[in-house]
């Protein structure tokens, strides 16, 4: 179930990038679809019936600690992915505010001064 | 960037404990509950902006200008190198855990070695760095 | 020393955060130029740094590096084999060269302090990249570098760096996240994230459920080195980067997108079967950069196309996957990141001197900078393969890899887009320094020294390499043995103490 959903988080994410013109929906666009790729990899490491990987006390007795815990990598591996998506939001949006200030705008296919 | 009314700033004032307290407790107890240095660094810098947004940026700026933040950056994120290199010092490898510092059992705050004072460090650098990113955005109204 | 590939990325990240400590502080002392000096003094240390790993990592044996102690597969390391070693030199020395150049070149501009963190930062998402074993490292190391340039695109904060660094963002975040759903789907199929690792496990798994990552993973990296039909964003980027910068990614960041390509699809995946898939990208580049080139009226953008162009060499001879091939591809690589930095950095002289960059407003500056037109002239030549330079040899072992490989329209088409590169080079030649001298003109003066330094160092090596080739064949060998055959890099990185 968590697959179909993240799936369509990215189709979503994929077509408003693709087809949308306003600078605030692409960088929408594009948060959206790195969300539905960290659910995807959030859900790739559920284990039937597991526990939350937390060494606290009462969870480290009983034995096959490691067999029982949700696995803990891919947790890893977002909250990073997180953390840069933040930077890239920052960036993205202060570059947006100079591109409304500089063109007056914030559509997308009017930024084509230079193609020459 | 004015303030805004007298309920907001009440409210904000209040709150601010709180959610200070929040996020210090996220940031110290990152080796034992789910969280540690970015989520902490970032309710503790919400606070402060929650306080920046309530009372205008003139009054933040008198108390922690831009230079400022921008030296508790610098020391986060040289406290987290130095954290590392303090292994190699000792004849281990960067960031290593174990031999270098005292680990204790599984469970009270002081335990887990260097993960602890590498959260804080941590929490200081996402802070000061997100703090940073909303003055500098803030100042594209003065600049032009 | 064991921990040189720790210290390599550690420095350059240790000076992004201590930048604007130093540039505060020598404003508040008024020590003028404390921030260059600084720069540059790290700069050189990192190549110290990378030069001593050399020794161990030629005679074969891999360098490895367990951060924080943990055994990999559990925990992450660092791998240095020849083709780490290989692309780790090139990044140093581009970047040493860069710093040097920037020394002069961006003193008209404000807001330094910023400009050297992002470089430092750049440059330590590159030595990131190349030295690491682990996948997810490299895919975090990746962006770091990639967020950086963006920023470095649009630091000029004027209308036509906002809207290229816009462009840039957008696309390459797309790629980037592709990137990290390959990751994704490879951890779901083989369950490690370290690639010596990966490359055992994913030997057992049956290469249709490996399309997907596999696709994912050429998207990405291709949209990152402008491999057709995912170049758009760049020569717009590299038009509206500062020429120091424009420089560095040419040189650097492009042999490091390559790098991470090859590492991901051909050691991770063993990818051999697709290389003609590689090679006719590659080819389809090489031919749509060149023509693309011919086109341009602004100096930058003709060196971005001719970019690309050479990037379609390298994938072209990659992809041959014959053990000529391979040497040629890097052979090649190593020579366009002299050549490339190189004629950023002069087109950056002339900007600097002139203040613009468009062919139509220059012309007879020979008179003016005759050391500069020579420089440009050598590199000129040197790209489009004529005799005495290193262009030439890389070449030609890609032409011989083409017919040796069986398929000489390869060969032939990439002889004719040689031919057309020399025609827009002298082209570009003509328009800018030959030819009739604008009265505006009249006085600019030749290029400052400092600047110069790094371009007479690289053309020098251009003729080096022309005249030893085998020195360059040399130079490439282990990195080539380490592309095509990976056990040794599995023993030492899984097995080692």
């Amino acid at each position: 179930m968590n697959y179909i959903i993240a799936m369509l988080l990215i189709t979503l994410g994929f077509y408003c990038l693709l087809i949308k013109r306003n600078l605030i929906k692409l960088i929408i666009g594009l948060s959206v679809m790195t969300d539905g790729i960290h659910l995807f990899l959030i859900s790739m490491g559920y284990r039937e019936g597991g526990i939350a990987p937390i060494a606290f006390g009462e969870w480290l007795k009983p034995p096959g600690f490691a067999a029982r815990a949700v696995d803990p990598i891919p947790q890893a591996l977002v909250l990073t992915s997180i953390v840069i998506n933040i930077c890239i939001l920052a960036l993205a949006l202060s570059l947006t505010i100079f591109a409304y200030r500089h063109y007056g705008t914030t559509n997308l296919s009017k930024l084509k001064r230079l193609k020459e | 960037m004015a303030g805004m009314t007298l309920i907001v700033r009440t409210i904000s004032r209040l709150l601010f404990p709180f959610m200070f307290l929040l996020g210090v407790y996220i940031v110290l107890h990152g080796h034992l509950t789910p969280g540690g240095g970015f989520p902490g660094g970032v309710i503790i810098a919400a606070s402060i902006i929650m306080l920046i947004l309530a009372y205008g940026i003139e009054r933040a700026e008198a108390k922690m200008s831009f230079l400022n933040a921008e030296i508790l950056d610098a020391i986060g994120g040289t406290a987290i190198v130095l954290l590392g290199l303090f292994g190699i010092l000792l004849g281990f490898y960067f960031l290593q855990n174990a031999p270098a510092y005292p680990i204790g059992e599984a469970g009270p705050l002081f335990s887990a070695g260097n993960l602890p004072l590498l959260y804080i460090a941590v929490g200081i650098k996402v802070t000061a760095g997100i703090v940073l990113i909303f003055y500098a955005m803030s100042r594209f109204r003065e600049k032009e | 020393m064991t921990h040189a590939p720790i210290l390599a990325i550690v420095l350059m990240v240790f000076g992004a955060f201590l930048t604007p400590v130093v540039g505060i502080s020598a404003r508040k002392l008024g020590l003028k130029r404390a921030r260059e000096y600084f720069v540059i003094a790290l700069m050189l240390a990192e190549l110290a740094l990378v030069l001593s790993m050399f020794k161990q990592v030629w005679g074969g044996q891999v360098l490895t590096y367990k951060l924080g102690g943990w055994q990999p597969p559990w925990g992450i390391a660092l791998a240095v084999d020849g083709l780490n070693m290989f692309v780790a030199m090139v990044v140093a020395g581009m970047g040493l060269l860069v710093a040097v150049y920037s020394y002069v070149y961006m003193e008209r501009d404000t807001g330094l302090d910023q400009f050297y963190t992002l470089f430092f930062l750049t440059m330590g998402g590159m030595m990131g990249v190349t030295l690491t074993g682990d996948i997810f490292n490299l895919y975090v190391f990746f962006e770091i570098m990639c967020i950086s340039s963006y920023a470095l695109v649009a630091f000029r904060r004027k209308w036509d760096s906002i809207e290229a660094g816009l462009k840039y963002m957008i696309v390459s975040s797309f790629g980037t996240s592709f990137i990290l759903l390959g990751i994704a789907f490879l951890y779901g199929q083989a369950g490690s994230l370290n690639i010596a690792d990966l490359i055992q496990k994913l030997e057992g798994i049956s290469s249709s459920n490996l399309i997907v990552p596999l696709s994912l993973f050429v998207a990405g990296f291709g949209i990152k080195i402008a491999m057709v039909p995912l170049h758009m964003w760049m020569p717009d980027a590299y038009q509206a980067a500062p020429s120091a910068m424009a420089a560095l990614f040419s040189g650097a960041t492009a042999t490091v997108g390559i790098y991470a390509m090859i590492r991901v699809v051909y050691i991770l995946f063993g990818a051999f079967a697709i290389g003609i898939t590689f090679a006719t990208l590659g080819l389809v580049t090489m031919v749509l950069g060149a023509l693309m080139a011919l086109a341009q009226r602004d100096l930058k953008r003709l060196l971005a196309y001719s970019g690309i162009s050479q990037i379609g060499y390298i994938l072209l001879g990659i992809g041959l996957g014959t053990v000529l091939g391979v040497q040629g591809g890097l052979f090649h690589l190593f020579n366009n990141a002299i050549y490339k930095t190189m004629l950023f950095m002069i087109a950056g002289a002339i900007v600097y001197r002139v203040g613009t960059s468009d062919m139509d407003q220059l012309g007879g500056l020979w008179k003016n900078m005759p050391v500069t037109g020579t420089l440009f002239a050598v590199g000129a030549l040197a790209i489009s393969g004529v005799p005495p330079f290193n262009g030439f040899a890389s070449k030609w072992t890609i032409y011989v890899a083409g017919i040796e490989a069986g398929r000489p329209v390869f060969t032939i088409i990439a002889l004719i887009t040689s031919a057309l590169t020399l025609a827009y080079f002298l082209k570009a030649l003509n328009s800018i320094f030959l030819g009739q001298r604008p009265k505006h003109l009249s006085d600019v003066k030749e290029t400052p020294l400092p600047m110069m330094f790094p371009i007479m160092l690289l053309a020098v090596l251009c003729v080096v390499f022309g005249v030893l080739p085998q020195l360059g064949i040399d130079l490439v060998r282990p990195a080539q043995e380490a592309v095509m055959n990976s056990s040794g890099y599995i023993s030492a990185v899984l097995g080692g103490a």
